[in-house]
């Protein structure tokens, strides 16, 4: 069929693109489209801000300089115009799982709430093997869920579940959590979200028709980069496998404190920003090397740290800005990367 | 007869120099197989010691470590020093560095530089990068350390 301008103008109402002609003049412009995502047929996002925070890592002393990096976080996120709709915490309130250090954090978070923007947590490893999990389900609940927001179906999954690398060793509480404590822990193991989660993902995601938006957030990465850091997720491959159905999924994680992004299948992955200080990239090859951090200067307690916000158009594009005080993004990252 | 005289002569002062000669060439006797495994022994102590003060608070008065910015030692890049540092402001050593680590975003006490400490810390670094060419002055990039498969990384 020759496309006529009647024609177009026909097509444009019923297979979305009209959607794709806002979006060419939506925030998207111009900026890194290295997934080269393409846009849903038809529109069924309203489209929103989402915001991202994690890794803040609170130590229980009074006046800490992660006190001040997580405050300003919170408070640049509160000062965003158009207002964030909600905000994730993506893991690693605490540095030792102790509830006074996560008693701090809420205490912080609450000031999102007070502002009218509700947040949702998933936990990390550093919020959890003091008690294994006691302290942050009593204070946050369940530590997976979904929900639906503006058309997109949201996931949270704890993803930091090893086995049991204490009771054999007789380890008390606190050697569990200092062993853990450490990125290079060499007795801990591979974590996972284990199957419990797996069969409560399947039944989440079984009557979503294929064109759901999804997004996923987990603490470690749902893909292979660096297992020694646990910069993975061990059962990655499942979750994959049951999200393969969508046309589209985005998954945001922390854990590794910088910037990083890969595409697999049907998903884009990108990590967020620690609140409180960088990792380094570890001895292997980024698949996108071209989205990368640039170096810090460990002087300044607001170099190498941030947050991030989150559009989502109409078409389930995201754009991902990383957010930092510290001349930390490249400048061809500096507009966002897109989802 | 004179010329036989002569002949074993030469021989055997030819004999003593090239024995003294290869005896002043070589030096004292080969290590023993026994002796270097003391020896190494001894390296990976230190080694040891490094890697638990590495992961240790007690540097500094926040309770951060060493390993919260540099595990497995990542980006301490010991093959690079000496080098202009501009945190330091001057071309420093590997100890002035790790010395400025545990002062600022430690906010610790700094160690003296010829203390069992501090070479503790800066065998750990350096046993993490083994292999590496040496490259005083290096300040283009981060260097990630050796991969570890498993253990601390060192035997």
């Amino acid at each position: 069929m020759k496309i006529s301008r009647r024609n177009l103008i026909k097509l444009s109402a019923t297979t979305g693109l009209t959607a794709f002609t806002a979006s060419a003049f939506s925030p998207l412009v111009g900026i890194v489209n290295v997934a080269q995502a393409k846009p849903f047929k038809k529109s069924k996002v309203k489209p929103f801000n989402f915001a991202v925070i994690g890794d803040a890592h609170l130590y229980e002393m009074p006046d800490h300089r992660f006190d001040k990096t997580l405050e300003r976080a919170v408070s640049d996120v509160i000062k965003m115009r158009p207002k964030p709709d909600f905000v994730v915490f993506i893991g690693d309130l605490a540095n030792f799982g102790k509830k006074k250090e996560l008693l701090k954090g809420k205490r912080i978070l609450d000031k999102l709430t007070k502002a009218g923007i509700p947040y949702k947590m998933i936990p990390g490893e550093h919020d959890w093997y003091l008690d294994l999990g006691k302290a942050w389900k009593e204070l946050f609940g369940s530590p997976f869920w979904s929900f639906n927001h503006n058309g997109v179906h949201f996931i949270g999954l704890n993803s930091i579940l090893v086995e049991d690398y204490w009771t054999a060793r007789d380890l008390t509480p606190w050697e569990r959590m200092l062993a853990i404590a450490e990125l290079e822990c060499h007795i801990c193991g591979l974590w996972g979200v284990g199957e419990k989660q797996l069969q409560w993902l399947e039944e989440d995601v079984k009557n979503l028709s294929p064109d759901t938006p999804v997004v996923i957030f987990t603490h470690s990465p749902l893909w292979n980069y660096y297992p020694r850091w646990n910069f993975q997720t061990k059962d990655a491959d499942a979750i994959r496998q049951i999200l393969s159905k969508f046309e589209k999924v985005i998954a945001i994680h922390g854990h590794v404190h910088q910037v990083v992004y890969n595409k697999t299948g049907n998903m884009v992955h990108i990590g967020n920003l620690a609140t409180s200080w960088p990792w380094p990239y570890p001895p292997v090859e980024l698949p996108y090397p071209e989205i990368v951090m640039n170096r810090a200067d460990p002087g300044d307690i607001y170099d190498g740290v941030g947050f991030a916000t989150t559009y989502i158009d109409d078409t389930f594009l995201g754009l991902f800005k990383y957010k930092e005080w510290a001349d930390l993004i490249p400048e061809h990252l500096k507009n966002g990367i897109s989802l | 007869m004179i010329k036989r005289k002569y002949l074993l002569t030469g021989i055997l002062s030819l004999a003593i120099t090239t024995t003294v000669f290869i005896k002043s060439s070589t030096g004292k006797p080969p290590i023993s197989e026994e002796d270097l495994k003391l020896m190494n022994e001894e390296l990976i102590n230190l080694i040891k010691k490094g890697d638990q003060l590495w992961h240790s608070e007690k540097l500094g008065t926040n309770g951060l470590t060493c390993a919260n910015c540099h595990p497995d030692a990542a980006n301490s890049n010991p093959h690079t020093f000496p080098k202009f540092q501009e945190n330091v402001g001057k071309v420093a050593t590997l100890r002035e560095m790790i010395n400025w680590c545990i002062q600022i975003p430690l906010e610790g006490k700094t160690l003296p530089e010829d203390s069992e400490e501090m070479k503790a810390l800066e065998a750990y670094s350096i046993y993490m990068y083994r292999g590496f060419k040496l490259k005083p002055g290096d300040n283009s990039k981060a260097y990630p350390p050796v991969k570890v498969k498993e253990g601390p990384g060192y035997p």
